[in-house]
């Protein structure tokens, strides 16, 4: 995408620029991979060649699980695993993690996007800007709609706050518009998309926020 | 939307810095401000001070800085320029609530600089949210905040 964007505008000397770096985190079970796996085939659709980075404590459960989706080729998923608490990889040190990301970089020239998922983590947790270019967090409607309130870095601090699993809203007695609404209040005027990744509801909103914000999409 | 994929050199470079001189004559040096928070991205798009909406998409090596000349040609330049960063400068009563500021601001994941008995801590907010998560400490006096004018924290 972003070599079309450039052949249009000829702008001179050949691009040295490599794939664009997004993250993903949140919580626990907030429904990161299952983000990904709606968006692999959205972007993939958008002729967006992309490759993923999955982080865990101790094994490579959501490397598999994507290997195993058929939605993406298994060659072009990476597995961390942190070993640690997990925002030390996305944060203080992410080593492990550019090293990961340049390897498919290597291995798969062309390459436009590269999305690092954090392992699940707590409220506190942020990416490294030497990591990522941009970064999403990912909370859910059944984690409690305090969550926003609580003003966590992570819920403050990323360039996108996705609101999952907004069909379990009435099963847990959670009034998802004052939750939005509480959520874009911390945020100023930074976005925030509500998903229903199951259903793939506001998948497509979310894959054109990333596509504009590194791929330079209208 | 012009892609802008490296960095051509800095201001100050003498060559770079003569035909800046002569560009500004013609009013064609635009600026692209960029907060302190997002320097270290190599990926963003954002509109000049002359308008132009623009994208930046850097390789992994490159980071920009004050003064980055992104474009430079016969009629036009764009350069940038860093938004300063904020401090906040805690000074604590004593001993014992030094350490627990310390443990604080290494709980928080704060950045922070040291300055004699001072802690730095860089602002990405308002004062209050810093504040707020300092408890006690700040509540009941046991340290003093000021916010430190960008040029002297250097």
């Amino acid at each position: 995408m972003i070599q079309a964007l450039k052949s249009e505008a000829a702008l001179g000397p050949p691009s040295l620029a490599t794939a664009a770096r997004i993250g993903i985190g949140g919580p626990v079970g907030s429904g990161k991979t299952a983000l990904i796996e709606r968006l692999i085939p959205v972007l993939a659709g958008r002729g967006v060649d992309l490759a993923v980075v999955t982080n865990d404590l101790v094994t490579k459960e959501d490397a598999e699980r994507l290997r195993r989706s058929g939605l993406i080729d298994p060659e072009r998923v990476s597995a961390v695993e942190a070993g640690a608490c997990p925002h030390t990889v996305i944060r203080e040190d992410p080593t492990l993690n550019i090293a990961a990301g340049d390897t498919l970089e290597g291995r798969f020239p062309g390459l436009e996007l590269l999305i690092f998922e954090s392992g699940g983590d707590n409220l506190a947790s942020t990416f490294s800007l030497d990591l990522v270019d941009w970064w999403i967090f990912v909370i859910d409607v059944a984690g409690g709609d305090d969550i926003p309130r609580k003003r966590g870095p992570g819920v403050l601090r990323c360039d996108l706050l996705v609101v999952n699993k907004t069909d379990l809203a009435p099963h847990v007695g959670v009034d998802l518009d004052s939750m939005l609404r509480e959520a874009r209040g911390v945020r100023s005027a930074k976005p925030v998309i509500a998903t229903n990744a199951r259903s793939g509801q506001g998948v497509d909103a979310v894959a054109d926020a990333i596509c504009r914000a590194v791929l330079f999409a209208p | 939307m012009r892609v802008i994929d490296r960095i051509l050199g800095r201001r100050d470079d003498t060559e770079i810095a003569h035909r800046l001189h002569h560009l500004e004559h013609h009013h064609a040096v635009d600026v692209l401000t960029i907060p302190s928070s997002d320097v270290a991205r190599r990926r963003l798009r954002a509109t000049t001070v002359g308008g132009e909406e623009v994208a930046v998409a850097l390789s992994r090596d490159q980071t920009l800085f004050d003064g980055a000349v992104l474009v430079l040609d016969e009629g036009h330049a764009l350069v940038v320029r860093v938004g300063e960063q904020s401090w906040l400068r805690l000074v604590a009563r004593d001993k014992a609530d030094a350490l627990e500021l310390g443990y604080h601001a290494g709980n928080l994941h704060w950045r922070v600089r040291f300055d004699g008995e001072a802690l730095l801590v860089a602002l990405d907010g308002p004062v209050d949210d810093y504040l707020v998560r300092l408890g006690a400490l700040a509540t009941d006096g046991r340290l003093t905040h000021s916010v430190v004018d960008p040029v002297q924290a250097h």
